[in-house]
């Protein structure tokens, strides 16, 4: 069913409509890497085209070369219809192009008329009074024309996330002359309630059938069988898969994302390789560990009801989309954020829940996902960074730091993380992000905690650094610690972890672990498992879909 | 694009360790204008000042005077340098050595309270003031800029009810004595200024308090991830700059003989003009007590000097204005980015890396 066009780059031809952007031959690199290589597709008139892929695969790339904030690669030409049916190269046509991003770009305290006034030249109306009345009316009546009867006076703040989609849409739409424009959506549901997202694809629907193509990106694959009528699949910056969206069931579809090559198992290899290698030298294995950590019930502004338990020495994952709390569950286990319920053992202790300091003393360790805003004080040099959750540590004379004992400390650690330039004076700001998350790791492995939490531990890292950041994480589990990580890699997770959870809406929703855990079956769950429930029962089959 | 790509990077050229280096290049790093311009700049004001003025500015009297009347703004200074440690942009720092200074004189001339328990009680509003801009800060979550601006126009307030904005006068020899003294040819305020100074400097580079205050300054929200107590921070900085200052004008009340509502502003610019101009002295960019002392007399020599010459009343603002801005742009043009640390940079940031170079090059990739 799925065409795969990894070797031949033609594009399907659309079935309906004429042709209103077409991208051929477009490449971008970035010094050493192809972020996109030699993709071809097209849109149509009245077409719904989705573009699916892993983090890293190309989406984004290809959404800021369409919006221009990149530019191609030589040989890549992107036309639009210039609305007589002709394809002219993007830039001499106008406006052709509309982007929906996640933030769509509205202003919070501006009312829906107002926001949709911005954009629009003013002529010479500067000076003359706003005609209120007018305004509000107009703005009414395009919002409900997509299916939003909202109060177009209110500020938007106060809509719903799905009727601000429909404003940014509408607002998209305003002043188009003539319907032959392509809106590209760059994955507008995701902070969404589940029963929002109907109200925003009617709203698509209307677009549609104005006659204008929608270019759809998402991470969820009931959202694209939902909505589109095609389907590309980009992989590793081509595209690899396109079909009409009829035509597919999940599985040929995650293949198609995932690649149908093995590399997960040699992943999941090297992971035993690695804990074996350090497990020999270090006591207790994941499961016979205590249990160091136990969530129960735990909620917040963005987990719901979380209830889980980690043991000495266990590595445990935390996988799901953006906005399905995976990133906010361990800022609240460490107290960053306030829980508004539940209870955090650890050990025989209650963690003092919003209390980051006290947490510290109790041996939790936090490595934030923002290294620059939260993980590290970069005008500080490496040496201060490195000594300063736990300062008592280092020795005193006369109540001053005692340099000599701080030296020695900072000797000792940028020998353990092999800290490259090896110049722990030099202000942190001055390293690479790689040697500094080595420094932001070793600051909290010399406190030698019971608990680590760390956020996209490899974000920002080149590939040495990684390897270097995953032996250090291997390490500290084999010597007894608990760790928690969460990730939007699934090939970081499957490495790294000894199971994972899988979360959705704030919830935990499954759990990956043994045999299932490979990267296809964590991919296939967050993909296909929008909707919560479904995690455990996919999971056998996407884990011998490979 | 948010893929953990490869990504090359040169490695930083590895610097040798500094204390290995070769004494010359030793003398000569220490010695390079980008750290410690401002002693060039003494030097050159020192010569033009003497060829135009030898038979004034070379006196050991003129030094004398200047030397007592910069002790006080030193000590503004060095209350700034705590403060602004902590990323407290505190401009309240004239105001507070203003109240601190009619506290005092309204104490003694107005109530007869005894000259220590006088300067104790002015100290401990200091403290107090110290309080109220922390809790404005952290508690009402003001940011500093606007809380010590507030802070400033209602301590003024104070000062004048205080005062009835008259001059308190009668403050009594002895206490006038505190700040004319003179110790070996230097009035006793030098000796202050340098105690503090040494005091200030201990805990801001040596001890772990003044690494926090440090880390809470350079980034709050990591120093508070990495277990300070910021707020605690924040305060016990606030209040150390409100006794420093307070004491800095109980100083001023006793070098003038008189409570006087009016010096207040004078302090705010050449404070701040020191303490930015000392920032970009020896530890390049980060606050630190000897830049700002260095930054004090370098600003003062400059006013003197011009006023020996005949230089109009004005000019002192016009002059510490201009040497801020000057200090502050000087600072920001050390910042810019050199080819070496443009490339430091675009590790840094890899995603912000990726972009800029996508926008900034778009040509020469269209060319390549």
């Amino acid at each position: 069913m799925i065409e795969d066009h990894a070797a031949s780059t033609s594009p399907v031809r659309p079935a309906s409509g004429r042709t209103l952007l077409r991208v051929s031959h477009l490449s971008k690199s970035f010094t050493a890497t192809k972020a996109l290589n030699d993709v071809s597709l097209e849109v149509a008139a009245g077409e719904v085209l989705a573009i699916v892929g892993q983090n890293g695969s190309g989406k984004s790339t290809l959404v800021k070369l369409l919006a221009g904030i990149h530019q191609p690669d030589p040989g890549g030409v992107i036309e639009v219809s210039d609305g007589s049916g002709r394809l002219v190269p993007l830039g001499q046509e106008g406006h052709r192009l509309h982007f929906i991003h996640q933030d769509l770009g509205l202003l919070p305290m501006l009312s829906t008329t107002e926001n949709l006034d911005l954009g629009r030249p003013l002529g010479t109306r500067w000076i003359l009074p706003a005609r209120r009345g007018a305004e509000h009316a107009r703005a009414a009546e395009l919002t409900r024309h997509f299916g939003a009867a909202i109060d177009v006076r209110a500020p938007v703040a106060r809509l719903s996330s799905a009727e601000r989609a429909i404003v940014a849409i509408a607002r998209a739409l305003d002043g188009w002359r003539h319907p032959e424009n392509v809106l590209v959506l760059d994955e507008p549901t995701t902070a969404f309630h589940r029963d929002e997202v109907g109200r925003l694809f009617d709203a698509v629907r209307r677009v549609v059938a104005l006659g204008a193509g929608v270019i759809f990106i998402s991470h969820r694959l009931d959202e694209v069988r939902a909505l589109a009528d095609r389907v590309v699949v980009l992989r590793d910056g081509r595209h690899v898969a396109e079909a009409p969206a009829g035509h597919l069931d999940d599985a040929a579809l995650v293949r198609a994302i995932v690649g149908t090559d093995v590399r997960t198992d040699v992943r999941t290899d090297v992971r035993t390789a690695v804990r074996t290698a350090v497990r020999t030298t270090g006591p207790a294995g994941s499961a016979a560990g205590p249990v160091v950590l136990a969530v129960d019930g735990l909620g917040g502004e963005h987990v719901h009801d979380v209830t889980f338990s980690l043991r000495a020495g266990e590595v445990a994952g935390v996988s799901g989309v953006l906005g399905s709390g995976r990133e906010h569950l361990n800022s609240l286990i460490f107290g960053v954020d306030r829980p508004s319920r539940g209870r955090i053992t650890l050990g025989n202790d209650r963690i003092r829940t919003g209390d980051v300091t006290a947490a510290i003393e109790q041996g939790v360790a936090f490595v934030p996902a923002d290294r620059h805003r939260l993980g590290a004080v970069l005008p500080m040099s490496a040496r201060e960074n490195l000594t300063l959750p736990r300062l008592r540590g280092v020795r005193r004379r006369l109540g001053a730091i005692d340099r000599r004992d701080e030296a020695a400390v900072t000797r000792r650690w940028i020998g353990e993380v092999d800290l490259r330039p090896a110049l722990p004076d030099r202000p942190l700001a001055t390293f690479s992000g790689g040697n500094q998350q080595k420094i932001v790791l070793a600051k909290w492995l010399r406190t030698n905690p019971r608990l680590l939490l760390l956020d996209e531990p490899t974000q920002g890292v080149d590939v040495g650094a990684k390897a270097a950041i995953y032996q250090l994480v291997q390490r500290a589990a084999a010597q007894g610690t608990a760790v928690l990580v969460a990730s939007s890699d699934a090939k970081e997770l499957t490495s790294l972890c000894d199971r994972v959870l899988l979360m959705d809406q704030g919830r935990v929703v499954g759990e990956l672990s043994g045999e299932a855990l490979t990267e296809t079956a964590l991919i296939h769950a967050a993909l296909a498992t929008g909707v919560s429930g479904q995690a455990a029962d996919s999971t056998p089959e996407g884990g011998t879909a490979s | 694009m948010t893929t953990a790509a490869p990504r090359r990077f040169e490695p930083v050229a590895p610097d040798p360790d500094p204390a290995r280096r070769p004494l010359f290049v030793r003398i000569r790093r220490s010695t390079s204008v980008r750290d410690i311009s401002a002693v060039y700049l003494f030097a050159a004001l020192f010569v033009i000042f003497a060829l135009w003025e030898p038979d004034t500015f070379l006196t050991l009297r003129t030094w004398q005077v200047l030397l007592d009347n910069q002790a006080i703004i030193g000590l503004v200074a060095l209350g700034l340098v705590v403060s602004l440690s902590a990323g407290v942009v505190d401009l309240a720092v004239g105001s507070e050595a203003g109240f601190g200074g009619i506290v005092v004189a309204w104490l003694l001339a107005r109530h007869g309270v005894p000259i220590p328990l006088a300067i104790l009680l002015s100290l401990l509003a200091g403290a107090l003031v110290g309080v109220v801009v922390a809790l404005l800060i952290v508690r009402a979550r003001i940011i500093s800029l606007i809380a010590t601006l507030a802070m400033s126009s209602i301590l003024i307030a104070v000062i004048d009810w205080i005062s009835g904005s008259q001059q308190i006068l009668d403050l009594g020899q002895p206490f006038q004595k505190i700040a004319t003294d003179e110790l070996f040819g230097l009035a006793y305020p030098v000796y202050i200024l340098a105690l503090v100074a040494l005091v200030v400097w201990y805990f801001l580079e040596r001890t772990a308090l003044g690494r926090r205050i440090r880390a809470t300054g350079g980034n709050l929200e990591a120093a508070r991830l990495a277990g300070v107590r910021t707020s605690r921070i924040i305060v016990t900085s606030t209040v150390a700059c409100g006794v420093i200052t307070a004491g800095a004008g109980v100083l001023a009340s006793s070098q003038l003989a008189t409570g006087d509502p009016t010096i207040a502003q004078s302090y705010l610019l050449p404070a701040f003009a020191a303490a930015f101009l000392g920032s970009t002295q020896f530890h390049g960019g980060r606050f630190n007590v000897a830049g700002t002392l260095l930054a004090v007399l370098v600003l003062a020599v400059g006013v003197t000097g011009l006023q020996l010459a005949g230089a109009p009343i004005w000019l002192p603002d016009l002059f510490n204005g201009i040497a801020l801005l000057a200090a502050v742009g000087f600072a920001q043009f050390q910042k810019r980015p050199t080819t070496r640390t443009a490339a430091i940079r675009r590790i840094l940031r890899p995603r912000d890396g990726l972009d800029q170079e996508a926008v900034t090059k778009p040509s020469a990739q269209a060319r390549a």
